[in-house]
């Protein structure tokens, strides 16, 4: 199957690629940027309400309400005085800062906070005054030694945590897989061209199927090594949970990668020049970017696109990846991804075959 | 007593070629077509280095190409060392060398590895050190090629060229935009690589290496081979005697003479 000559051409392509330590950084950059600024702004929402509390009361009941709050997972608590709290409260590092009066004691009735807020976190307070009101009744019962009449039980059925960023880590990587690879065929076939590289070649006995298999080589293997750093980072730094079977994953990306690696000799092939190759190559990308469900739900875009935004190849490799890597599906799970990955398959292939000929492309 | 087996003129043509024709679209009018190369014959014998001159636009790079297997034969035929380019390209590829007019090559390799590599694509390890002493670059082994100059540009694009050591090397404006030193620097590697027996097939605007480069020369225009002689005859009958002071006229007259003095583009 394999020759030497495509061996050896491909380990030339991963040898200008290794040494282009430029275009290296830039294809990990931006997903790597992408994916940290997403998981602390993650974190940060759904994480804590900063809340100052300024206590001027001696009795335990107070500590103890101060110590409920504390315990809440959606409070962050700072204990200060007045002088501090304020400015910070004014700066927006705090949301609300409590006043505990010092007659609060659980030995009289009808004792008042105080809530100093911000108007313009008024809107948290919906959230966060609840919790309070909470706090301060179960304290009252516990004084008063009262049963609940009620209790909630939460239980979490699917017993894992699921946020923005493990919804984005198989988005993004079908979108660098696209990104990667239709750059690795398109764009540096117009560039050898360009260059009058391909015409060098075509008057050596190397035939089109050589060229292609080393490039399709040397790409696939520059692919795998670059989503293996992205989903480490993403798992062992950010600490996204990924559910499903990685070698399931890792036949979505080759088989991914394979597809947009022809349809980029399909641009290549079709477009003459850098600037004509990076247009088409945009009207391929971008609708993918946006309608292929990498950033949001298909399901969340108007009806209308919706059929379109199921069809196209990101689509499929997009939402099999998601559904491997979120719900752990297995591979028949996912079966109408697969269908159309397949087909998508045999038809840039077909068609990267029909277009890619090498008395045409080379001149 | 073998030596006449091995005649010093041999007459065997290593390329032949008759009735080479080339039609492409004219620029600008859509469904007309124009002959870049119009019905050529040429014969081209082993162990010659052979020039084509001619305006630009003449044919002379579509004729190589023709020859090299870069662009199809609309009609007519061509054969190099007995091998039928049209319709065995690859296995004429294997035993030519080529130099093309770009000479830009993959970023990020040095010329050895280049070397390397070309020669892996003809199925053969190399030398690439005595390839670049062929050439006189071996104390740039290790270097770009977008480093060189344009004269060592053109002496690695040579190297490239013979790395499957070639029966036929053919060079497109080997010495165009080189200085003089470069130049004749080039012309030296040429003559050494003809006296091993190399034939050498070349294009050039330049008058002076037409005439004293090359054994024979063809000149074309409008696709079509106008004179086609040694030099010396063609300056004899030509251009015997130049306008004023030198003995006769040069190559450049002949030129002149033959594809008239209008500016082309």
């Amino acid at each position: 199957m394999l020759t030497k000559v495509q061996l050896h051409l491909a380990i030339v392509f991963l040898k200008i690629f290794l040494r282009d330590r430029q275009s290296i950084f830039f294809s990990l950059f931006f997903p790597i940027i992408f994916m940290t600024v997403f998981g602390f702004v993650d974190r940060s929402s759904v994480g804590t309400i900063n809340i100052g509390i300024i206590n001027e009361s001696a009795d335990s009941s107070a500590i103890e309400f101060i110590q409920e709050l504390i315990d809440n997972p959606v409070f962050s608590v700072t204990v200060g005085l007045q002088d501090r709290l304020r400015p910070q409260l004014e700066k927006g590092e705090q949301t609300l800062v409590i006043i505990i009066p010092k007659e609060f004691d659980t030995t009289r009735k009808g004792t008042s906070l105080r809530v100093l807020v911000d108007a313009a976190q008024v809107r948290q307070l919906g959230l966060i005054l609840p919790v309070l009101e909470q706090s301060l009744v179960e304290i009252e019962r516990e004084f008063l030694d009262i049963e609940p009449m009620f209790n909630l039980i939460i239980e979490d059925v699917k017993a894992r945590s699921q946020n923005y960023l493990d919804f984005l880590l198989p988005g993004l990587i079908a979108f660098t897989l696209m990104q990667l690879s239709i750059a690795g065929s398109g764009f540096n076939i117009v560039e050898f061209r360009r260059k009058g590289i391909l015409k060098r070649l075509f008057v050596t006995p190397i035939e089109p199927r050589d060229f292609i298999a080393s490039i399709v080589m040397a790409r696939m293997t520059i692919v795998l090594v670059q989503l293996s750093v992205l989903i480490t980072y993403a798992m062992l730094v950010l600490d996204v949970t990924f559910v499903g079977s990685l070698p399931s994953f890792y036949l979505i990306i080759v088989f991914g990668t394979f597809i947009f690696l022809c349809l980029g000799f399909c641009l290549g092939s079709i477009a003459k020049t850098q600037q004509a190759v990076m247009a088409i190559g945009n009207i391929v990308i971008f609708p993918q970017i946006f309608l292929s469900g990498v950033f949001y739900p298909i399901e969340s875009m108007p009806e209308f696109i919706q059929p379109i935004a199921h069809v196209l190849p990101l689509s499929f490799i997009s939402t099999g990846m998601r559904e491997i890597a979120i719900n752990g599906a297995s591979l028949t799970d996912i079966t109408p991804s697969l269908i159309g990955i397949a087909v998508w398959f045999v038809l840039s292939f077909v068609l990267a075959t029909r277009l890619f000929v090498w008395k045409e492309v080379a001149s | 007593m073998m030596d006449y087996d091995l005649p010093k003129t041999s007459l065997m043509a290593i390329i032949e070629v008759q009735n080479l024709c080339k039609h492409y679209p004219t620029p600008g009018k859509k469904g007309e077509t124009f002959a870049a190369v119009d019905d050529i014959s040429l014969s081209i014998e082993k162990g010659e280095i052979f020039g084509i001159l001619g305006p630009n636009g003449a044919g002379k790079t579509t004729t190589l190409e023709m020859l090299e297997g870069l662009t199809d034969i609309d009609s007519g035929s061509a054969m190099i060392d007995g091998i039928d380019v049209q319709s065995t390209p690859y296995k004429v590829k294997e035993i030519i060398g080529v130099q093309l007019q770009a000479n830009e090559y993959f970023d990020n390799l040095s010329i050895s590895e280049l070397l390397i590599l070309f020669g892996n694509l003809y199925g053969k390890k190399i030398d690439s050190e005595n390839l670049l002493g062929k050439v006189n670059l071996i104390d740039k082994a290790k270097a770009k090629p977008d480093s060189l100059s344009g004269g060592q540009k053109q002496r690695f694009s040579i190297a490239c060229a013979l790395v499957n050591e070639p029966k036929v090397l053919f060079l497109d404006e080997p010495t165009t935009g080189l200085d003089p030193q470069a130049k004749r620097n080039l012309w030296d590697l040429v003559r050494n690589l003809n006296s091993d027996g190399m034939t050498i097939v070349l294009t050039t605007h330049n008058m002076h290496e037409a005439e004293s480069l090359c054994q024979r020369i063809a000149i074309m225009d409008h696709g079509k081979i106008v004179a086609e002689d040694t030099p010396q005859n063609l300056i004899l009958k030509h251009a015997p005697e130049a306008p004023v002071a030198p003995l006769h006229g040069n190559i450049e007259d002949v030129f002149l003479a033959i594809t008239g003095r209008a500016l082309r583009d």
